[in-house]
């Protein structure tokens, strides 16, 4: 359940709360829901919500909530206890009733009192949770609770209804009333005189108003929040309806205004002022091209301290060595440090001291969300990236995530909505997907084989892109025998069993421009005998490597985090007396315009090489291509399988 | 995976352990603008000493003192300085927890920056957060963490809090060792005049008290190396290796270690007194539950499978009810209770059918409760039956005998799929106190023979030429082995159920297709749990030139993670138990076996492992079986250890080299 939000309204509501909000019913069984033991709707389910019921009210400041829940299996006892997340002081949850209604129709009522804990208090703020949990539950139970969230007269909470539960909802009724006092006000104090709302359901949902200005939306047989691995962020699948009080006519209405008042707001903090034309004059030539300019300042901004990465300071040690806080970028230069916001706006403000065509983007961090527009609020915008316009080309750049190359994005950052600005005026935007040319990683291997099946050697990891940036961005939150622990438990997962990979040193950490690369020594078990022959895996860093899409099914779309590239190049020097009789088979398995396995195999005179190259070009994937997808990581995982199979030359000669 | 989670029966130690990296200081209320006092000046001069270099953080000093009153209530303040050294070590600070019995005084924070420079903490920079992290959990404990100013790399962190504790406990736990070093710490413990008090000390020499004050004791340790576990494979659990004291000041502060145990316990059976007593309700739920039952075993069976199968697990820690259980008669009506309370159903069942029962206070990781260190330091509740002295039923395993000559037998009603009769694996070996008033003692839980842990798994497969793998695996899990199965068909519904397996097989058979699974479990917990699968497994089998390879284990792995490094910790082996497996793949038609890899037999004592493959007309036939028949050993058996370890993983990787009939070998 999501904790209650509240806008201010202007005037004290007129009305008391309704006691006859109270008196509300449970409601009485069927035969046939007292009788179920599974559900033909949700198959395999543990439990399923045979009603739910949703009620706002702001003309009464009373939110309630009804559930009746049909539990199938041991598992989906757990809907017997409720937790109920409230904003302390502003809220109360009120008016608690529950019952458990056994398969036979006995009914036990909750009679424990339900607990307030506090989930988290500082000076100005608290949330609570309301625990209880229902008496007596059975699998064939159906658990019957409802409870109210109130809050004061002098405020309004226009409802968000999470359509999507954890199981199968048969049938669910949601209503609101607003408020019609039309002085609702928002923090700016303009007048929130209009109500729209968001929607996000099955096709044929349909929120209905009423002839007195109240809403009703009525939804049967709704699906559970999905659950699967490489899910896309899920404020992008959940059904969901949101009210908001609204001076704006229509959403395009919304974002355009709205838009205006963030782009203001981000250029007066990205005004490029003496001071910034002046450090901008010495960082960049008069001779430098438009890209050897933006070049120039980024790595410059790059050289501060991001605060994001590092610590903010807090208002009593700002006091106390006497510094500005960062209002502005001028303030964000003088002090050489920034948040990541800061510092994005502040590489604006330097690009258009230096004569550039800049502007800000705010995206969504797609680690979160995805962008919606139809989510009126720009708070939903996580992050501030530049654009700058190189030729006739906007280049997107992350001058605020420490380590981030010129003209690559963080992977959050790529393919992700928000809002920019252009010549135009505030607009949507995307930013570009990532490719899978400019994150890869590239593992080359030289290992020694011995007689007795051990092997030791070098692995040299040469790592770009989103590769080697997260590597790096570890680097500014942990020192380097950290960051070197964390590599060394990251190579286990690509090592053949027996085999121990230990990190021995980076080079180029620091060097965010250039491929970092990662050195590893290689030793352990890594070949299998027989009275002839000795079989070593012939993809080093694959045949114990996890595969992923192994399931047949899916119904969400596959969200990967962005397009990259393996190649691995391992040479096998062989034992003394050995000879290779077989070796993995050339291949080559393309799935058009996705992804491509190559493998290739180059026998020496005493060494095997074998190269491997995995590459996939996209980032999401509709559902409709997910058979595709399973269908070529089940012959990468099979071709990764194959052995290299080396025979014992010299004691057949001596036989 | 562990089964029937855990009862936080000690919640402040569960939390201390959760905070190892945030020592808990003691919160209260702070107070504006007083200057670092003199004893957090004088621990920052405290130098970095050179051993604690490579940690993230370091402890310079910490000082514990327990002001305890006529009734036996302490006050306990803590004096706490921490240096941060690396950047990740800025995520240490203070905290103090407390619930509804306990109050905090007061809790001061400073930071001394890097550049000298000195800041106090204000009320915003404190949080408080509440315990509803575990959905099944109401906890009314809270803890109080600042967030002081100026914390990064070279500053020092100084706080100082004040905490009226809980009015039940009369102990401490004084946790000397943590993840990161600690140069200097202190406990004193004000007693009132002639309140004696009694010590014990786990993975740690003893220290010398000294009395500084009439009935005023100090202890001192100084610099104690951080406890950090995180590259040692097959550790035991952490607080199981964590040094740490124990003083006791109320009725167990007497001197020896059985009447100090003897003490303890009584204070539970004290605690719990009436706490079991049943109602009608239970009365008639047993009498029906028994009618009929023939014998011992049955009438305990059918109690404690009730109980397994109708309480739902849901805590609830209230002031004294993280100790405490609820009443018999209202955890039978709520149907819902700890661990704690499903031991008072338990006992109070078995009371009403004429079987005698007491509580058995236990930890759920090995090795935590120390015969040697008197306490009640531990998380978790079980129960143990009295055995008629006459009775000698071979399905009644988990039997541990008293030093008075009565056996019990121990169960856990916490795990809802171990049947009675057996043991979790991960009290298996453990020390649990038996609260059975004067004859309260400690007793070691019993180590299980391998056979009441059983998987015997069978697979019959069909080799393509093109190197498709088809066929059936049928297996049987019996005991703690079938508990954690039904764990997994308990807490997942049949989608999670089909991904969990089709990920699980797709480690050893890449690019599976599950063609079908089905488990079979029988009513009673005791028989065998049945789990029939049938698989798909593209390019299995790989050609080699004329050659086809193949991997005769096809299925299911039994190694251990280990490493070459020098092992001084105890290596955790996890559980006893047998597994077998037996493959028979049929081959293509054409192809017959041109080589094996060599039978394997291994036994290293607490161990044995052998495997063979055979070839006989048209298939290849591999079996294994392993049996463990200890759960812990010693650091200097290491190498054997490691000798199974790689025998195995050798074993499981090795090839079957196929030839086209008629091909000449080579």
């Amino acid at each position: 359940m999501r904790i209650g939000v509240i806008v201010r309204g202007a005037t004290l509501c007129l009305f008391l709360a309704s006691p006859f909000l109270g008196r509300a019913q449970f409601q009485e069984p069927t035969k046939e829901e007292l009788a179920m033991t599974s559900d033909p709707k949700a198959p395999g389910a543990a439990a399923v919500y045979l009603y739910r019921e949703e009620t706002a009210d702001d003309a009464l400041h009373y939110h309630s909530y009804y559930e009746r829940i049909k539990v199938l299996t041991e598992k989906g006892k757990e809907l017997a206890t409720v937790h109920v997340p409230y904003e302390h002081g502003n809220f109360k949850v009120t008016d608690i009733k529950g019952r458990t209604i056994h398969a036979d129709g006995t009914v036990i009522p909750l009679t424990a009192k339900p607990t307030d804990l506090v989930e988290v208090k500082t000076k100005g703020f608290q949330v609570n949770t309301m625990v209880f949990t229902l008496p007596n539950v059975e699998v064939g139970s159906i658990l019957e609770y409802r409870l109210q969230l109130r809050y004061e007269d002098n405020w309004v909470s226009s409802p968000t209804w999470d359509v999507m539960q954890p199981y199968f909802v048969h049938k669910a009724h949601y209503f609101f009333n607003p408020s019609h006092s039309g002085y609702i006000t928002n923090s700016r104090g303009q007048n929130l005189n209009r109500l729209m709302w968001a929607l996000r359901a099955g096709k044929d949902d349909k929120v209905m108003e009423n002839t007195r200005g109240q809403y009703v939306f009525d939804v049967t047989d709704v699906p559970p929040i999905p659950s699967e691995d490489w899910m896309p962020p899920l404020n992008s699948l959940n059904w969901k309806v949101k009210f908001y009080y609204t001076q704006y006519n229509s959403g395009a209405d919304f974002w355009m205004n709205e838009g205006k008042h963030w782009l203001k707001e981000a250029d007066e903090f990205a005004a490029p002022t003496n001071t910034l034309r002046q450090a901008a004059g010495q960082i960049v030539s008069a001779g430098d091209t438009d890209e050897q300019k933006a070049h120039k300042l980024y790595d410059a901004v790059m050289k501060l301290e991001n605060t994001s990465f590092t610590r903010q300071k807090s208002g009593a040690e700002i006091k106390r060595e006497k510094i500005k806080q960062v209002k502005d970028a001028t303030a964000a230069w003088e002090q050489k440090r920034g948040s990541s916001d800061d510092l994005a706006l502040l590489y604006v403000a330097l690009a258009r001291a230096a004569g550039l065509q800049a502007w800000p983007m705010a995206v969504v961090d797609r680690n979160r969300a995805l962008f919606d527009p139809e989510y009126l609020d720009v708070g939903q915008l996580d992050d501030y990236i530049a654009i700058v316009k190189i030729g006739d080309k906007d280049v997107y750049l992350d001058p605020g995530e420490k380590m981030c190359p010129f003209g690559l994005l963080h992977w959050k950052h790529s393919y992700a909505g928000g809002l920019r600005g252009s010549a135009g005026g505030p607009g949507y935007g995307t930013t570009p997907p990532p490719t899978y040319t400019q994150s890869v990683m590239q593992r080359i291997g030289d290992l020694y084989v011995e007689p007795d099946g051990s092997v030791r050697g070098t692995v040299r990891y040469v790592l770009s892109g989103q590769e080697a940036l997260h590597w790096r961005q570890l680097t500014l939150r942990n020192d380097e025998d950290e960051v070197k622990k964390q590599f060394d438990e990251s190579l286990r997962e690509s090592m053949p069993d027996g085999v121990q990979a230990t990190f021995d040193h980076f080079l180029a950490l620091d060097d965010y421009s250039s491929n970092l690369i990662a050195v590893v020594k290689i030793n352990g078990s890594l070949a299998t005998a027989t009275g002839k022959r000795f079989f070593l895996p012939g993809l080093f860093f694959s045949s114990h490597a996890k595969h992923p899409f192994v399931e047949e099914k899916r119904t969400v779309p596959v969200d990967v985090k962005y397009a990259r590239t393996e190649k691995d190049d391992v040479t096998y020097h062989l034992p003394e007396g050995y000879s290779v009789e077989s070796g993995p088979q050339t291949a080559s398995i393309p799935w058009p315009n996705h992804a491509t396995l190559q493998i290739k195999a180059q026998p020496g005179s005493n060494s095997v090489e074998i190269a491997r190259t995995l590459a996939y070009n996209f980032t999401v994937l509709d559902p409709k291509d997910y058979d595709s997808l399973h269908d070529f990581y089940q012959k990468v995982a099979a071709a990764d399988q194959q052995q290299l199979v080396l025979t014992r030359t010299a004691v057949a000669k001596g036989n | 995976m562990r089964a029937g989670k855990r009862n936080e029966l000690a919640n402040s130690v569960v939390l201390a352990a959760l905070l190892a990296g945030c020592l808990p200081a003691h919160a209260g209320w702070f107070n504006k603008n007083q200057p670092v006092p003199d004893w957090g000046m004088q621990a920052y001069k405290t130098k970095t000493p050179d051993y604690a270099r490579d940690s993230a953080a370091v402890i310079l000093y910490d000082e514990y003192v327990e002001t305890i009153d006529g009734n036996g209530r302490a006050v306990e303040r803590e004096r706490e300085a921490i240096r941060i050294l690396k950047p990740q070590g800025r995520e240490n600070t203070c905290a103090v927890s407390y619930d509804d019995s306990e109050k905090v005084n007061y809790f001061r924070a400073w930071t001394i920056a890097a550049d000298e420079k000195q800041y106090q903490a204000q009320d915003t920079d404190f949080v408080e957060h509440g315990d509803t992290e575990i959905p099944i959990m109401l906890s009314t404990r809270k803890t109080k963490v600042v967030h002081s100013p100026a914390v990064d790399v070279g500053a020092t962190l100084i706080c100082e809090s004040e905490e009226q504790m809980r009015p039940y406990m009369q102990e401490m736990t004084w946790h000397v060792q943590e993840g990161i070093p600690v140069v200097f710490q202190a406990l004193e413990v004000d007693l009132p005049p002639g309140r004696p008090h009694a010590e014990s000390w786990h993975r740690h020499d003893p220290v010398k008290a000294v009395e500084v004050a009439p009935n005023h004791w100090r202890w001192e340790i100084h610099d104690t190396p951080a406890l950090n576990l995180r590259d040692i494979p097959s550790a035991p659990a952490w607080p199981a290796l964590a040094a740490r004291m124990s003083v006791q000041w109320g009725q167990a502060a007497i001197d020896g270690r059985d009447n100090q145990w003897r003490a303890i316990g009584q204070w539970v059976t004290d605690l719990e007194a009436n706490r079991p007593d049943p109602s009608p309700e239970i009365t008639a739920r047993v009498s029906q539950l028994i009618a009929g039952a023939p014998d011992f075993y049955t009438r305990l069976q059918r109690i404690t499978e009730s109980i397994q199968n109708d309480i739902r697990y849901f805590i609830v820690e209230r002031g004294i009810g993280g100790y405490q259980a609820n009443h018999a008669a209202d955890i039978f009506r709520n149907r819902y209770g700890d661990c704690k309370d499903k031991a008072t159903l338990l006992i109070s069942m078995l009371q009403v059918a004429g079987i005698k029962a007491n509580y058995m206070a236990v930890d759920d990781e090995r090795g935590v409760v120390d015969p040697e260190s008197p306490s009640i330091y531990g998380n978790h509740m079980i129960a143990a039956i009295e055995l008629p002295a006459d009775l000698n039923d071979a399905r009644l395993h988990a039997v541990a005998k008293a030093s008075d000559g009565k056996r019990y037998l121990i169960f856990d009603p916490t795990n809802e799929h171990t049947p009675v009769g057996n043991l979790p694996y991960y009290e298996q070996g453990s020390f649990g106190i038996l609260a059975a008033g004067s004859a309260s003692q400690i007793l070691q839980l019993p180590v299980l023979s391998p056979e009441t842990n059983d998987t015997v798994r069978t697979g019959s497969f069909t080799l393509a030429a093109d190197g498709t793998l088809t066929g059936a695996v049928d297996s049987s899990h019996s005991g703690p082995n079938g508990a954690d199965l039904r764990w997994i068909i308990k807490h997942t519904d049949e989608k999670e159920r089909r991904e969990y397996w089709e990920t699980h097989i797709a480690h050893d058979l890449p690019g599976v297709v599950l063609n079908s699974f089905q488990f079979v479990q029988a009513s009673a917990l005791n028989k065998p749990l049945e789990f029939h699968y049938k698989l798909t497994a593209g390019q299995y089998a790989h050609s080699a030139g004329p050659l086809l390879l193949v991997r005769p284990r096809v299925l299911g792995s039994f190694a251990m993670p280990f490493d070459d490094k020098p092992r001084s910790f105890p290596i955790d082996l996890s559980a006893t138990g047998h597994w077998h497996d037996s493959y028979d793949i049929v081959l293509p038609e054409g192809f017959v076996v041109d080589e094996t890899p060599d039978p394997i037999d291994l036994d290293v004592e607490f161990a044995s492992y052998k495997s063979s493959i055979t070839a006989k007309e048209n298939k290849l036939h591999y079996e294994r079986d392993f049996v463990v028949r200890q759960v812990e050993i010693p650091a200097l058996k290491a190498e054997a250890f490691r000798k199974l370890q790689s025998t195995i993983l050798m074993d499981e990787k090795g090839t079957a080299v196929l030839k086209k009939a008629g091909t000449a070998g080579l």
